[in-house]
């Protein structure tokens, strides 16, 4: 049975990603499991919004998370690609791990909600809700790939 | 026993559209829907797209480097035809935005084959077409060409089995334009602004293999999506069909409701006919439109108004209220500006229907006139006439009034030249005697009927309309200024 996305508080999604991580996670599975899961997200949405739309929607939602976690800020290339998301996963698994917790499940709730204010609650819970099947958790394969 | 190909129409779900379309869209048809930015192109095929699809009848629509599919998105699911469950289920978005920007035609085909095959949809859309075009100029040399591109897609589409929409502005040389020859169909969109009024307007430029209904059609978007206005259509001269052929037309005669009025019409106003009520403000058109439909409603005839204009606090407008609110009568009110004909005849032939009417009223045809958008004005009288062939085809009975400003060097009756396509029509005007104004009220024309050539003078009393004698003592009262007859001198 699918989470409902519109259940995702920050608790609830910090409850998903530890789920997701096993256990006794530390801050680099947590890194590891939150690009993983935001890959994952971006395939859903590619195809719809397009590449560009959710590169914008990642870098946004970056930022405003920059504030809350300055050492999360990124300098020069701002491209969402491989580099970045590698330079995400290292200052998360960097830092101690309730920090490293907190800032990745802010990253992904203002992904998400950056995504509801554009295009509804319902929509992206449609287009979201398979990444949240508790019982498909993201494997070490697919966090890797 | 005929072996030939059975077409399947698809109903599109656009109310109107498949009407122009003479019953919908042809199975596995290449289709373009094209227009001018904000005219409801991909409106439409969001609509057409969310009606047909289904599990059984999966639609993939393409997304290129138009219109950001995020705010696409935001916006069409403002409508209610937008269904969230049908959303990567039944219908699923692909966008090749990355592909047109990085790949040449011959890669963006193999991936729309690609997709294609892998989801075998019945319905595939593309938007924006003219993003493809533009993208053409781009494309290096020894690749897949644009007429090719195109052409290659309208096979792989047909041979798919899958029904196509190419979504796009026209290209400007769009008579030579490879995709025209190609398109199995074309629906044309615009919108026009004329002063404070906006009309859309629709077009089936081509369709294969079916007549459409020719000329231009209104449409509008509102938060259920378009909703197309059918061109009322008018039948051609069927030998020995009246022009006016209601199954009872003139066979029974009908009371207006008005004491007196009836006797000088012959006999009452036969049926199936149209009557125009003309006169200047004031004189008692709506009072006598009103008793006329009160009448029906005595006699179990309903009936139906279209009202242009109205004074509220005023008995006989109370006593219209009253038959609206009890069901008895069904009124279409309005006071937009950016109405077409077709609009209203659309909705006034679904209130005959509903309401089982047989009496129909105008009131008036210049308020009607002033309803209309700008753009429609000029071809009013036409617009009448259809409108007037329509009504008659159902074989309602029509009360029309027009208002006439009073001249007394001329005898009018209708500002539109429309006198001449009503059966029959009463005139009504004020007359001064004795520094006071009276009304009279003449029947001038009842068609195949004989009718009271008498002038008479009425009054408006709360009681509705009062007739009383032919004007006997008076002559040359059309003229406005009336003078004694002799023999009314001598009765004096």
């Amino acid at each position: 049975m699918s989470k409902p996305i519109n259940d995702l508080s920050l608790e609830a999604i910090q409850r998903a990603l530890s789920h997701y991580a096993g256990d006794a996670p530390d801050a680099r599975a947590f890194a590891e499991v939150t690009i993983g899961t935001w890959q994952q997200m971006a395939a859903q949405l590619m195809p719809v919004i397009g590449t560009g739309g959710v590169n914008v929607l990642f870098n946004r939602s970056l930022h405003l998370t920059c504030i809350a976690f300055p050492w999360l800020t990124m300098l020069g290339d701002k491209r969402v690609n491989t580099a970045l998301l590698a330079s995400v996963k290292a200052r998360l698994a960097g830092r101690d791990t309730d920090e490293a917790i907190h800032a990745s499940c802010t990253l992904l709730v203002t992904f998400i909600e950056q995504l509801k204010t554009l295009i509804g609650e319902s929509l992206t819970e449609r287009l979201l809700d398979p990444i949240w099947v508790p019982t498909s958790p993201v494997t070490k394969q697919e966090n890797t790939s | 026993m005929s072996k030939k190909v059975i077409i399947q129409r698809l109903a599109t779900g656009v109310p109107g559209l498949d009407e122009i379309l003479s019953g919908g869209l042809p199975e596995y048809s290449f289709n373009l829907i094209v227009g001018s930015p904000g005219c409801g192109k991909t409106t439409l095929a969001h609509q057409i797209m969310f009606s047909l699809a289904t599990r059984e009848r999966p639609a993939v629509f393409f997304t290129v480097l138009g219109e950001p599919p995020l705010k696409m998105l935001r916006y069409q699911q403002q409508f209610s035809f937008f269904d969230f469950n049908k959303f990567n289920d039944s219908i699923r978005f692909v966008n090749l935005s990355n592909d047109f920007a990085t790949s040449n035609f011959d890669q963006v085909l193999a991936r729309i084959t690609q997709e294609v095959e892998s989801s075998s949809p019945a319905l595939v859309f593309v938007d924006s077409f003219r993003s493809v075009m533009l993208e053409a100029l781009q494309q290096p040399n020894g690749t897949l060409s644009q007429q090719q591109f195109i052409q290659q897609l309208g096979m792989l589409m047909s041979c798919w089995q899958a029904t196509t929409f190419l979504i796009g502005e026209y290209p400007s040389t769009r008579d030579l334009h490879p995709v025209f020859t190609v398109a199995d169909g074309l629906l044309s969109l615009e919108q026009n602004v004329q002063r404070n009024s906006m009309v859309r307007k629709m077009q089936v430029l081509k369709m294969r293999g079916q007549a459409t209904r020719p000329g231009m059609h209104t449409f509008r978007i509102t938060s259920d999506g378009i909703e197309v206005f059918p061109a009322a259509l008018i039948h051609g001269d069927k030998s020995n069909e009246p022009t006016t052929s209601g199954a009872l037309r003139g066979k029974v005669r009908l009371t207006t409701g008005v004491p007196r009025l009836d006797e000088m019409l012959g006999g009452g106003l036969p049926s199936g006919y149209s009557l125009l009520v003309a006169g200047p403000s004031g004189s008692g058109k709506t009072i006598l439109a009103t008793a006329f439909l009160a009448e029906g409603v005595r006699r179990g005839e309903p009936g139906v108004i279209v009202a242009f204009e109205q004074t509220p606090s005023q008995s006989w407008i109370r006593t219209l209220d009253d038959m609206v609110c009890a069901g008895q009568i069904g009124l279409i009110n309005t006071r937009s500006l950016d109405l077409s004909i077709d609009e209203i005849v659309l909705h006034l032939v679904e209130l005959i229907h509903k309401m089982k009417a047989t009496r129909v009223v105008i009131d008036s045809l210049s308020g009607f006139e002033l309803a209309v958008a700008p753009t429609f004005r000029e071809d009013f009288r036409e617009s009448l006439f259809r409108m007037f062939a329509v009504l008659s085809g159902l074989g309602v009975t029509v009360l029309m009034t027009s208002e006439l400003e009073d001249r007394y060097i001329d005898l009018r009756f209708s500002p539109y030249g429309s006198a001449f396509l009503t059966d029959a029509i009463i005139v009504q005007r004020y007359i001064e005697v004795e520094s006071r104004l009276q009304r009279v009220m003449a029947v001038v024309k009842v068609r195949a009927s004989v009718h009271s050539t008498e002038i008479r003078r009425f009054e408006i009393t709360d009681d509705g309309i009062v007739i009383g004698d032919p004007v006997l003592d008076f002559e040359g009262i059309l003229g406005g200024q009336p003078t004694r007859t002799k023999q009314s001198d001598k009765i004096d």
